[in-house]
C-alpha cells in the first residue's frame, strides 16, 4: 500500500470520527485525575523465575575482565559540552552509591541518608567520571560479572555520545562510527545485551518487579531521572552543530535537573525511544540494548531490594535477569518476531523499531503519561503519518516537558510548541540530511535559532499535504530549486526564521484521537498485558 | 513491515467501511486533542453548540484545560502577564480573565462564575464562566444533579475557590 494511499485513508478517518483502536470505554473516568499509583504487585508472587538447564560458564566468571574504550579522536568529546559531561560523571556516583548501601545493610537509609548524600553529588558533580568500582567495592566483588554489563555497556554509552559531541567528525563519519562502536561492543565480549526489542510488561511483571520502586520512591526517582538524561541526550546531539548542542543543553540540563530527578510519579522507566525518537529509529539496535540495560538496572534494584529472598536466591536471580537481556538468550531471534514465550516476544510499536512492547499495549498504540495514547507512526499534532525508513531523518521533533515527539511538518513542530508549558527544543530537519536546524522556544514560545540564513516554506493547506507544503530550507537558492521542482507551490513565498516564528497555523484538519482500550494502562483495573 | 502493512489494511478497511455506513453523520474531529495539564484529564472539546475548552496566553503559549479552576491554579506558574479565555454558555463568546501586572480582571465585567464542588470529569460544568446572573441560573437549573446549591461567583471568589488560602 502506498504512502498516498494511506495518507488519503487517515484523512478521511480524520474527517469522520475519532480512532478507536480498542472497544473498551474506560472502566473509571477519574482514573486519570488520581496521580498515577504504583502498579500492582504481581499476585502469587513469589514464584521465582526459573533458570535454564545450563547458563554459559561467563555467567559465573570471577575475573576482572576489564575493558577500556575502543580508540577514537573524539573519546570524552562530551567534555564539548562541559555542563552535560559533568551531570553524566554525577549519574555514576549515584548509581554506586545506592548499590553499595543496598548489599551492606544500609537499605533503610536508602531515602534519606543515602539520597540525600546523591543529592549533594548530582548538585555538585564531579569533573572527571570517577571509578564505579571504587564506591561500590562490596556491590562489584559480590556481582562481579554485572558490574562488567553495566560497565561494558556504559561504554557503549559513553562513546556514542563522545561521537555525536565531536566537533571534528562529519555527520556521516559519525553515523559510521557508531556503527563501528556497536560492533566493537557487540562483538568484543560474550556479555553484550541483546538489540532486540524485549518484552518490557514481562520483565517488569516477574516475582520480585516493582519492589524498589514501591520501597524507595525517591531513589528509584533518581535512576529513572538519570535514565531519563541518558536517553533524552541522544536527539539533543544527533546531527546538531556544538554550538547547537551545548544551547540544547542548558534547555535539557534545567529539565533534567530541576524536574526529571526528582519525579516520583512515573509508572515505568522513560525509554529511549520516548525521549529520544529520531536516534532511536535509526540505530534501533542501540537504542533496545539501553533500554535492556536500563530494565536489567530496574530488575537488580527489586531483587536486591526483596526482603523475602535469600542472599543466595538474590544471586542467583541477578545472574538469570542478566542472562535474560543478553543477546546469548535470544541468539537468532529476530525483531518483530512474537513468541508465546513473552521472553521471547521481540514486537516493537509500528513505526518505532528501537521499542519493546509495554504494559497494556500494542504495537499499533503506545501510552505515554501526559500524552495518552498514540500511534508511534503518526504526526503527534496532525495525525498523518511520519516519514518511514530511509526518510526518517526527515521528521522535526519536539521536546518539551520530559517528552520528545516526532511530527510530520515544521508548522506542527513550532504550534505543538506553543501549545506546550514551558521551554522547548525543535529540531528540525532541512533539504539536506545533515543540516538541523535546532530552534529555541523560551517560556513564553519565543523562538529563536542560531543558524543564519534558513528559510521557511508555509504554503499552508490541508494536513494531508503538510509534509510538502511545510518545510525548512538552509538557503534560498535551496527554497528556490524546491518551488521549482513543484509547480504547485510557485506562487509560495520564503519566510525568514523570524516571520516564520509569528505565525501560527490553523488546528490541523487531519487531527484524529487514538483512543486505548483502558484510559491508563498502569491503573490497578487496566490490568491486560500488552495483548497477550 | 507486517505490522504496517496490517495497519494500513485496517486504516484503508475502517475509512471504506465506515464512510459507507456512517461517515456522514458523524462530527469531523477538528481540534489538536491535548490532556490538561493540572487534572491530567482530557480537554473536553467544544461542540457545534457550545465551548468548552479553556485556554490560557502567555506571550505565544496558548495552554488548553479542562475547567476554568484548573486554568486559574495553573496561572499561579507563570510569571508575568496572561489571558484566560473561559468558555461561557455561548458559543464563541468566552469571558476574558486577564492578569496585568498582577491584578486580575474579567470581561464581560457582568460576567460570574460557577465554583462548585464536583469531580473532575464534570468539572467543565461545575466550574464555569456565564456571561450573566440570569446566564448562571440557567446553566444551574440545566444541571440540577450537579448544582443545586451552587450560588454565583464573583472573579474574586472564583480565584478564592481556585486556590484556596491555606
Amino acid at each position: 500500500m502506498t504512502r498516498t494511499t494511506l495518507t488519503i485513508a487517515a484523512l478521511a478517518l480524520g474527517l469522520g470520527f475519532t480512532v478507536h483502536a480498542g472497544a473498551a470505554q474506560p472502566a473509571d473516568p477519574h482514573a486519570a485525575h488520581r496521580p498515577t499509583p504504583a502498579p500492582p504487585q504481581v499476585a502469587a508472587a513469589r514464584e521465582l523465575p526459573r533458570p535454564p538447564d545450563k547458563l554459559p560458564g561467563w555467567l559465573t566468571n570471577t575475573k576482572k575482565n576489564h575493558i577500556f574504550y575502543k580508540r577514537g579522536k573524539y573519546n570524552f568529546d562530551v567534555y564539548n559540552i562541559g555542563p552535560l559531561a559533568r551531570d553524566l560523571n554525577a549519574v555514576a556516583v549515584g548509581h554506586a552509591l545506592a548499590y553499595e548501601d543496598l548489599v551492606t545493610g544500609k537499605a533503610a537509609g536508602l531515602e534519606t541518608k543515602t539520597f540525600d548524600r546523591i543529592n549533594r553529588v548530582l548538585k555538585n558533580p564531579p569533573k572527571f567520571m570517577p571509578d564505579e568500582a571504587a564506591i561500590s567495592p562490596t556491590f562489584v566483588r559480590r556481582y562481579g560479572v554485572l558490574e562488567q554489563v553495566f560497565d561494558w555497556t556504559h561504554i557503549l554509552h559513553a562513546q556514542t555520545v563522545d561521537v555525536l559531541a565531536s566537533s571534528q567528525l562529519t555527520e556521516a563519519e559519525k553515523d559510521r562510527e557508531i556503527e563501528r562502536l556497536w560492533n566493537y561492543y557487540f562483538e568484543s565480549v560474550p556479555y553484550a545485551v541483546t538489540p532486540l526489542p524485549l518484552n518490557m510488561d514481562h520483565l517488569y511483571s516477574l516475582a520480585y518487579s516493582q519492589k524498589f520502586r514501591n520501597t524507595y520512591p525517591k531513589v528509584n526517582g533518581l535512576f529513572w531521572g538519570y535514565h531519563w538524561l541518558q536517553g533524552a541526550m541522544y536527539d539533543m546531539l544527533y546531527r546538531a552543530s556544538p554550538e547547537d548542542q551545548k544551547a540544547a543543553y542548558a534547555v535539557l540540563g534545567e529539565q533534567y535537573r530541576k524536574t526529571e530527578l526528582y519525579r516520583t510519579d512515573r509508572p515505568f522507566m522513560p525509554m529511549f525511544g520516548e525521549v529520544s525518537p529520531v536516534f532511536a529509529a535509526r540505530f534501533p539496535h542501540i537504542a533496545n540494548a539501553f533500554d535492556n540495560l536500563h530494565m536489567l538496572h530496574d530488575m537488580v534494584n527489586d531483587i536486591l531490594a526483596t526482603e523475602w529472598m535469600t542472599r543466595k536466591q538474590k544471586e542467583e536471580q541477578i545472574k538469570l535477569a542478566v542472562w535474560m537481556v543478553s543477546a546469548a538468550a535470544h541468539r537468532g531471534e529476530k525483531p518483530g518476531q512474537e513468541s508465546a514465550d513473552r521472553l521471547h516476544d521481540h514486537r516493537h510499536f509500528v513505526g518505532m523499531p528501537g521499542m519493546g512492547m509495554m504494559k497494556g499495549m500494542t504495537p499499533e498504540l503506545m501510552w505515554m503519561p501526559e500524552m495518552g495514547w498514540m500511534s508511534m507512526a503518526d504526526c503527534h499534532h496532525c495525525s498523518m503519518p511520519l516519514w518511514e525508513g530511509a526518510d526518517a531523518w526527515r521528521n522535526p521533533t519536539v521536546t518539551a516537558d520530559g517528552w520528545s515527539m516526532r511530527v510530520r511538518c515544521p508548522l506542527c513542530a513550532r504550534d505543538m510548541a506553543v501549545e506546550t508549558k514551558g521551554r522547548a527544543l525543535l529540531r528540525i530537519p532541512t533539504e539536506d540530511p545533515n543540516r538541523v536546524v535546532v530552534v529555541i522556544s523560551d517560556e513564553q514560545g519565543n523562538l529563536r535559532t542560531s543558524t543564519p540564513g534558513v528559510v521557511f516554506l508555509e504554503n499552508e493547506g490541508s494536513h494531508a499535504g503538510c509534509d510538502e507544503w511545510s518545510r525548512a530550507f538552509t538557503s534560498q537558492a535551496a527554497f528556490d530549486a524546491y518551488v521549482k521542482a513543484h509547480p504547485s507551490l510557485t506562487k509560495a513565498k520564503a519566510l525568514t526564521f523570524d516571520e516564520w516564528a509569528q505565525r501560527e497555523g490553523a488546528k490541523p484538519d487531519t487531527y484524529t484521537k487514538p483512543k486505548g482500550p483502558v484510559e491508563n494502562p498502569y491503573q490497578p483495573h487496566g490490568e491486560h498485558g500488552n495483548g497477550k | 513491515m507486517k505490522n504496517v502493512v496490517n495497519r494500513r489494511l485496517f486504516l484503508g478497511g475502517a475509512l471504506a467501511a465506515l464512510i459507507g455506513v456512517a461517515g456522514p453523520a458523524l462530527r469531523p474531529a477538528l481540534a489538536h486533542e491535548a490532556k490538561c495539564p493540572v487534572c491530567k484529564l482530557d480537554v473536553v472539546q467544544d461542540t457545534d453548540k457550545l465551548d468548552n475548552e479553556v485556554a490560557l496566553k502567555f506571550g505565544r503559549k496558548r495552554i488548553e484545560y479542562r475547567c476554568v479552576s484548573c486554568a486559574l491554579q495553573d496561572a499561579k506558574s507563570f510569571n508575568g502577564d496572561l489571558t484566560i479565555l473561559a468558555p461561557s454558555e455561548l458559543k464563541g463568546k468566552p469571558a476574558l480573565l486577564a492578569r496585568k501586572d498582577g491584578k486580575w480582571s474579567v470581561t464581560p465585567e457582568t460576567a460570574v462564575f460557577v465554583g462548585q464542588k464536583v469531580t473532575h470529569p464534570s468539572c467543565q460544568i461545575g466550574y464555569r464562566a456565564l456571561t450573566t446572573k440570569a446566564a448562571f441560573d440557567k446553566w444551574t437549573a440545566a444541571n440540577p444533579d450537579l448544582l443545586k446549591d451552587a450560588k454565583p461567583l464573583s472573579l474574586a471568589q472564583m480565584l478564592e475557590v481556585a486556590n484556596p488560602a491555606k
